[in-house]
C-alpha cells in the first residue's frame, strides 16, 4: 500500500464479504423451496421475496467489491490520494442504508417488480445519488494528476457506463416488451459490458502488480479484450431479444454476435496464463495468484462455454425460461464476478494489512470447495434443465408435473450448495483473520 | 501489435457494434407497436402491468421467458385458461390448485384481479416469434387431442388427480376411471360433487358450459 486513502477500500470489502455470506444464506433458503414443495415460510418469506433478496445481495456485494477495488486502484494509478475520503465513507454508509432499506422493504412486500430491479423508485434515486458521489470522487481524484493510464481509462469508462445504463431501469414503461427491451440495457449491458470493463481493468491491474510484466503488454491486451467484449456484447444483447416481441432479425444479430462472446474471454485466460508464465518478479502473494487463475478459467467456462451452449436461437428456443438459464446464471456470476472480487480482496487486503507474503491454506480450501461445489451445482441445475426441456417443451407435460421429475436434481443442487456455503464460511473466517493470525 | 493498434480495435469494435445496436433499436421502436398490438394496450392493461409488478409476480413466474423459474411461464397463459378460472385461482390459489407447491394468496382486490388478467390477455397477443415452441412430441404424433382433454388441462384437473402417472394425489387416480364410472356419473360428479359423497372436497364444476362438461365426461369415461 502506497497511499493512505487506499485504506478506504477495506470497509467496502468488509461489507461485500458480509453481504456475500448473507446472499448465500438466502440462496439456501430459496433453493430449499425447490426441494420441498411444502413451504412453511410461504406467508413470511415466499419464493419471490427470497429470490429478490438473493439476487439483489449478489449485485450489491459485487458493486461494493468493485467500488472498494476502485478506491484501492485509483490512487496507485493516479499516484495521488483519493480526493475526498470523507465522501467515500459517506457513500459507503448511504449505499449500505439503501441496501438495507430495499431488503427490509421486500420483506414487507414493497417492490417495483422487475427482476434484479425490484428496488422501489425512491431507493433507485438513492442508488443514483450514491453512483454520482462515487463517480465524482473518482473523477476528481483522477483529475488531480491526469495520469490517463489505459487501466484507469477503462475502469472509468466501465463505471460511467455502469451508472449510465442504470437509468434505463428506472422508468415504468406501459408496454412490457419495451420495458424488457430496456431492462436488458441494464442487466445485459452491465454484465457483458460495463462490469467486464471494470473487472477487466481490475484484473489487468492485479496481474501487472502481481507478475511485474510490462505495463505496455498488459494494457495492449486490455484494449483488445474489452474492445472485443464490447464488439460482441453490445449487439450480442440481441440474444435476449429473440422471444420478447421484437423483430425476427434479432435471431440473426443476437445469434451471430453472442456466439462470438466467448472469444474475448478465451483471450483473457491466455493472457492471464502468459502473464504468470512470463512474470518478471517472484510472486509473493500466491493466494491471489491462485484466485486470479481460477477466476480466468471459471469465467471462461461459466460465462463463455455455459453461455454459448444455449445462446443460438435454435437451442435457446427450447431452453429459454428453464433451469438451464439458472445454471448459466450461477456459473457465470460466480466465475466472472464473484471470483474476480475475491481475487481482488486477496490481492488488496494483505497489502492494506501490511502482510508481505500470503499463502493461506484456509483460502485455498475455500477456493477449492467453492469451485468444486459450484461446478456440481451448475451441473445439477443443467440436468434439471434438460429434464425440464425434454418433458415440458418436447413432450408437452405440464409445468408442475415436470417439476416433480426434477426434484432429485434440485436436491443434488441444494446439497452441493451447502458445500459451497462451507467454502464461503472458510473464506469469511480467513478474511477476518487476515492481518491477525495469517501474518507471515 | 502496437498499443495504438489495440486501441483502434477497442474503438472500432465498440463503435461498430454500438451503431448496429442503436440502428436496430430505432427500427424496434418503429415496429414494436405492431408486433405487440399496442392499440389494445388500454389503461386497464397498464393498471394490470402495475399489479403484476407491485406483487412481484415476476420473481416466481417467468413472463416472455424472463424471471423466476419457480412457477409456470405466463406469456401464453390466456391461451389455455379462461378469465373465470384465472380470477378464481388468483382469488384463492390453493382452493383451485391444491398442489403442495402453491401460490400464496396475495389478497388482490377484484379490480386488481381483473386488471392483471387484462394485462395477461394483452401479453398473450404479443408476437413472440413463435415462442414457446409447440411440444415436438405432440406435433410429431399428429394426434388430435379429444376436446375433453383440453378441458381437463384448462381446468387444471391434474392438480388433484393422477392420470397415467402424472398429477396430484388429493383426488382419486383417473387413469382408468372409465372402467369404474359411467359418463352420466362423471357429469353428475362435475356438476355437484357432494351428490355422490357429502364429504367430497372437490369444487363444483357446474359453471362449465354444457358442452365442456359433456366433452370432459366423454373423455374421462373413455379412459379404461
Amino acid at each position: 500500500m502506497k497511499y493512505e486513502t487506499q485504506k478506504i477500500a477495506y470497509n467496502y470489502f468488509v461489507v461485500a464479504t458480509l453481504l456475500f455470506g448473507l446472499q448465500v444464506i438466502f440462496g439456501l433458503i430459496t433453493g430449499a423451496k425447490y426441494v420441498w414443495d411444502h413451504d412453511p415460510l410461504i406467508n413470511i418469506l415466499p419464493f419471490n421475496t427470497s429470490r429478490a433478496i438473493h439476487i439483489n445481495l449478489l449485485v450489491v456485494w459485487l458493486l461494493f467489491g468493485f467500488m472498494g477495488g476502485t478506491y484501492y486502484l485509483v490512487p496507485e494509478e493516479s499516484e495521488t490520494e483519493i480526493w475526498s475520503p470523507k465522501l467515500a465513507n459517506i457513500q459507503l454508509i448511504l449505499f449500505a442504508s439503501v441496501g438495507v432499506a430495499a431488503i427490509a422493504g421486500y420483506l414487507f412486500g414493497w417492490s417495483w417488480g422487475m427482476p434484479f430491479l425490484e428496488q422501489p423508485t425512491i431507493l433507485k434515486v438513492g442508488i443514483v445519488v450514491v453512483a454520482l458521489m462515487f463517480l465524482f470522487n473518482i473523477l476528481k481524484t483522477m483529475m488531480k494528476t491526469k495520469r490517463w493510464t489505459v487501466i484507469q481509462g477503462v475502469l472509468l469508462g466501465g463505471l460511467v457506463m455502469l451508472a449510465g445504463m442504470f437509468i434505463f431501469g428506472i422508468f415504468f414503461v406501459k408496454n412490457l416488451t419495451t420495458q424488457y427491451y430496456y431492462w436488458w440495457w441494464v442487466i445485459h449491458l452491465w454484465v457483458e459490458g460495463a462490469w467486464e470493463l471494470v473487472a477487466g481493468s481490475i484484473m489487468a491491474f492485479i496481474l501487472l502488480k502481481l507478475t511485474g510484466v510490462d505495463r505496455e503488454i498488459v494494457e495492449k491486451w486490455l484494449y483488445v479484450e474489452v474492445g472485443l467484449v464490447l464488439f460482441t456484447g453490445i449487439a450480442g444483447t440481441g440474444h435476449h431479444y429473440y422471444w420478447i416481441g421484437t423483430p425476427y432479425y434479432w435471431l440473426w444479430v443476437g445469434g451471430i454476435f453472442s456466439a462470438l462472446e466467448p472469444v474475448p474471454i478465451l483471450f483473457m485466460v491466455i493472457d492471464t496464463l502468459r502473464d504468470v508464465r512470463e512474470r518478471k518478479v517472484e510472486i509473493e502473494n500466491r493466494t491471489a495468484l491462485f484466485w486470479a487463475v481460477g477466476c480466468a478459467v471459471m469465467h471462461f467456462f461459466g460465462a463463455g462455454v455455459w453461455g454459448f451452449a444455449h445462446t443460438l436461437p435454435q437451442i435457446n428456443k427450447w431452453t429459454h425460461g428453464t433451469q438451464i438459464t439458472a445454471s448459466h446464471g450461477h456459473f457465470a456470476f460466480f466465475g466472472a464476478y464473484a471470483m474476480l472480487n475475491l481475487t481482488l480482496i486477496y490481492f488488496a487486503v494483505p497489502k492494506l494489512k501490511g502482510i508481505k507474503t500470503l499463502k493461506s491454506a484456509l483460502s485455498l480450501s475455500a477456493l477449492r470447495l467453492m469451485v468444486f461445489s459450484m461446478f456440481l451445482m451448475v451441473l445439477a441445475l443443467a440436468v434439471a434443465g434438460i429434464v425440464q426441456v425434454y418433458l415440458q417443451r418436447i413432450l408437452g407435460m405440464d409445468y408442475l408435473s415436470t417439476q416433480g421429475f426434477m426434484t432429485l436434481w434440485y436436491a443434488v443442487f441444494w446439497v452441493c450448495a451447502w458445500g459451497f456455503a462451507s467454502g464461503v464460511v472458510l473464506y469469511i473466517i480467513d478474511f477476518f483473520s487476515m492481518g491477525k493470525t495469517a501474518k507471515s | 501489435m502496437t498499443v495504438s493498434n489495440a486501441k483502434a480495435i477497442f474503438i472500432w469494435g465498440t463503435v461498430v457494434s454500438a451503431v448496429i445496436f442503436l440502428a436496430l433499436t430505432y427500427d424496434f421502436h418503429r415496429k414494436v407497436g405492431m408486433q405487440t398490438h399496442e392499440m389494445k394496450l388500454d389503461e386497464r392493461v397498464v393498471a394490470g402491468k402495475w399489479v403484476w409488478q407491485k406483487y412481484n409476480c415476476n420473481d416466481c413466474h417467468t413472463i416472455l421467458g424472463i424471471g423466476g423459474y419457480y412457477a409456470p411461464d405466463v406469456t401464453k397463459v390466456m391461451s389455455y385458461r379462461d378469465r373465470d378460472w384465472m380470477s378464481r385461482f388468483i382469488k384463492d390459489p390453493p382452493s383451485v390448485w391444491p398442489a403442495e407447491r402453491r401460490m400464496p394468496n396475495l389478497h388482490l382486490t377484484d379490480q386488481e384481479i381483473s386488471d392483471v388478467i387484462n394485462f395477461l390477455t394483452w401479453v398473450n397477443g404479443i408476437d413472440t416469434n413463435n415462442w414457446p415452441p409447440k411440444p415436438m412430441a405432440l406435433v410429431a404424433s399428429q394426434a388430435l387431442p379429444k376436446p375433453g382433454e383440453a378441458v381437463f388441462k384448462a381446468q387444471g384437473c391434474s392438480a388433484c388427480h393422477m392420470l397415467g402417472g402424472v398429477g396430484g394425489t388429493i383426488g382419486p387416480d383417473l387413469t382408468k376411471v372409465g372402467s369404474r364410472r359411467s359418463k352420466e356419473w362423471i357429469e353428475e360428479q362435475l356438476k355437484d360433487p357432494k351428490a355422490h359423497n357429502p364429504n367430497s372436497i372437490m369444487p363444483s364444476y357446474a359453471k362449465l358450459s354444457e358442452k365442456d362438461r359433456e366433452d370432459l365426461a366423454d373423455y374421462l369415461s373413455g379412459l379404461k
